[in-house]
């Protein structure tokens, strides 16, 4: 489903991603975790072009992008890549301008060219989905964080993809709303979609995830199932990683 | 005063070539400010560098030499307008170059999560422009777009240097036939700031009406 072999990625000359090759099986789940500055993020972001890859290529359902491909070329096949993908961000990033349902069914409309009414029927189950079809007609300034980051799910969910992306969906939430975003991602994985995870939500990760994928200083440490990893965790910086994460 | 109300109607037809040249100064300003500001932030060098010369020439200049170069020295090289069209020229030219700053600074000011929220769900950078980021950007821009309407406003009173009758070259006209200044330029400064005001009311609602909306 997703396959990228040796993707590099610098920031003015630092390298943030090392010719990092990781590969997701369809119907999997990965939790990508790491210390902040181990470029997990990037790795998320870049797996549908919002990060440009400088080496290395990159297959996501079947659509392939090059680094050395000339840029018009690389700009349609993450276009392409980005059709079939979903992604989740850390800070919501909502249509302020637009409700709830405005925000769902907005890409239905430009992208996918949908007659309004259609689009509103999709809409409005998907937000019946995340739980928050009363909410249809409010614009996220009167959402709550929880509310809004389940909004965001439904509208990526909206354009059917193969994969999701979530970039630390929990991170910006208070703690008493973490749970019913994590509770719809849970949903998410019952019923069998490919998701990529970066998240610091450690009980989250062991308990759905069906591969940890341990990254830093831009490459990847160790790749493991969850409870081997947790518990008893082959590398040594792994080994600091979740000891620190114990201290409190 | 009574010279000003005997003739009123001459002087509200100069407030109407006022008003005249400062809508349709602003609506081809509107354009051409929205097409440059995005020239300057999507363009190649080329485009954008274009963009940030007229820009820099139009602000660096003054408007009365604009409006000078459009009506008298175009005719050098067989342009020639009249002054109404050249009014109109000069002055969405000059206007345009300001907005597009305005819009600029707009545009630049939407979150950079809201462009990779829209791509990463397949549009394209037009259809995010279009649909996501213009739309907020409009309501940065409307406040200081209300300002440079009312600054249009007391400026078109330089079209009257090429022969355009608006209200100062209206008042001009009357002077020169009573031989009595104040009265007239009294009353026409009155009537700009009639003017003036009411528009100011009418964009403070519509800033209030798009606020509201979210």
């Amino acid at each position: 489903m997703i396959q990228t072999t040796g993707l590099s990625k610098s920031f003015n000359g630092l390298e943030v991603l090392k010719s990092i090759d990781l590969r997701v099986a369809p119907k999997e789940i990965v939790v990508l975790l790491g210390p902040s500055g181990s470029g997990k993020s990037t790795l998320l972001r870049s797996l549908n072009g919002l990060e440009e890859l400088d080496g290395g290529s990159l297959e996501v359902n079947g659509v392939r992008v090059e680094a050395g491909m000339p840029s018009k070329k690389k700009q349609a096949g993450f276009r392409e890549i980005r059709r079939h993908t979903g992604m989740v961000f850390q800070q919501f990033n909502l249509y302020p301008h637009k409700t709830a349902l405005g925000n769902v069914i907005e890409s239905l409309m430009t992208v996918k060219k949908m007659k309004k009414a259609e689009a509103v029927q999709i809409g409005e189950r998907l937000l019946d989905r995340v739980g928050l079809l009363v909410k249809k007609d409010e614009y996220p300034s009167r959402l709550s964080g929880g509310q809004q980051q389940r909004v965001a799910i439904a509208r990526a969910l909206a354009m059917e993809p193969a994969i999701m992306l979530f970039d630390e969906p929990t991170s910006a939430l208070d703690p008493e709303l973490v749970g019913e975003v994590l509770e719809v991602m849970r949903q998410l994985a019952r019923d069998g979609m490919t998701m990529v995870i970066v998240t610091h939500e450690m009980k989250f990760a062991r308990q759905v995830a069906n591969r940890v994928v341990f990254m830093d200083g831009g490459v990847i440490v160790e790749e493991q199932e969850p409870e081997i990893f947790f518990q008893n965790p082959k590398s040594e910086r792994s080994r600091k990683f979740i000891n620190q994460l114990q201290e409190h | 005063m009574n010279l000003v109300w005997d003739n009123l109607p001459f002087l509200l037809k100069g407030a109407y070539y006022t008003l005249l040249v400062t809508v349709i100064s602003m609506f081809f300003g509107l354009i051409i400010g929205l097409v440059v500001a995005i020239a300057r932030l999507k363009g190649n060098r080329l485009i954008r560098g274009i963009a940030r010369v007229y820009v820099s020439i139009i602000r660096g200049t003054p408007l009365l030499v604009q409006i000078f170069i459009v009506y008298y020295g175009l005719v050098d090289y067989g342009i020639t307008l009249g002054p109404l069209t050249a009014a109109y020229v000069a002055l969405s030219i000059n206007v345009g170059a300001y907005l597009s700053e305005t819009f600029r600074g707009a545009i630049q000011s939407i979150p950079k999560g809201q462009t990779e929220a829209a791509y990463a769900t397949g549009m394209t950078g037009w259809m995010t422009m279009r649909r996501i980021i213009l739309p907020q950007a409009a309501r940065v821009a409307i406040a200081p777009m209300g300002n440079t309407f009312i600054g249009m406003l007391k400026e078109t009173a330089l079209v009257s240097a090429i022969t355009v009758t608006e209200l100062l070259r209206s008042a001009q006209l009357l002077i020169a036939q009573y031989y009595v200044y104040m009265p007239f330029f009294l009353g026409i400064a009155a009537m700009y700031w009639i003017m003036s005001t009411v528009f100011s009311a009418i964009l403070n609602a519509v800033e209030k009406q798009l606020s509201r909306v979210y």
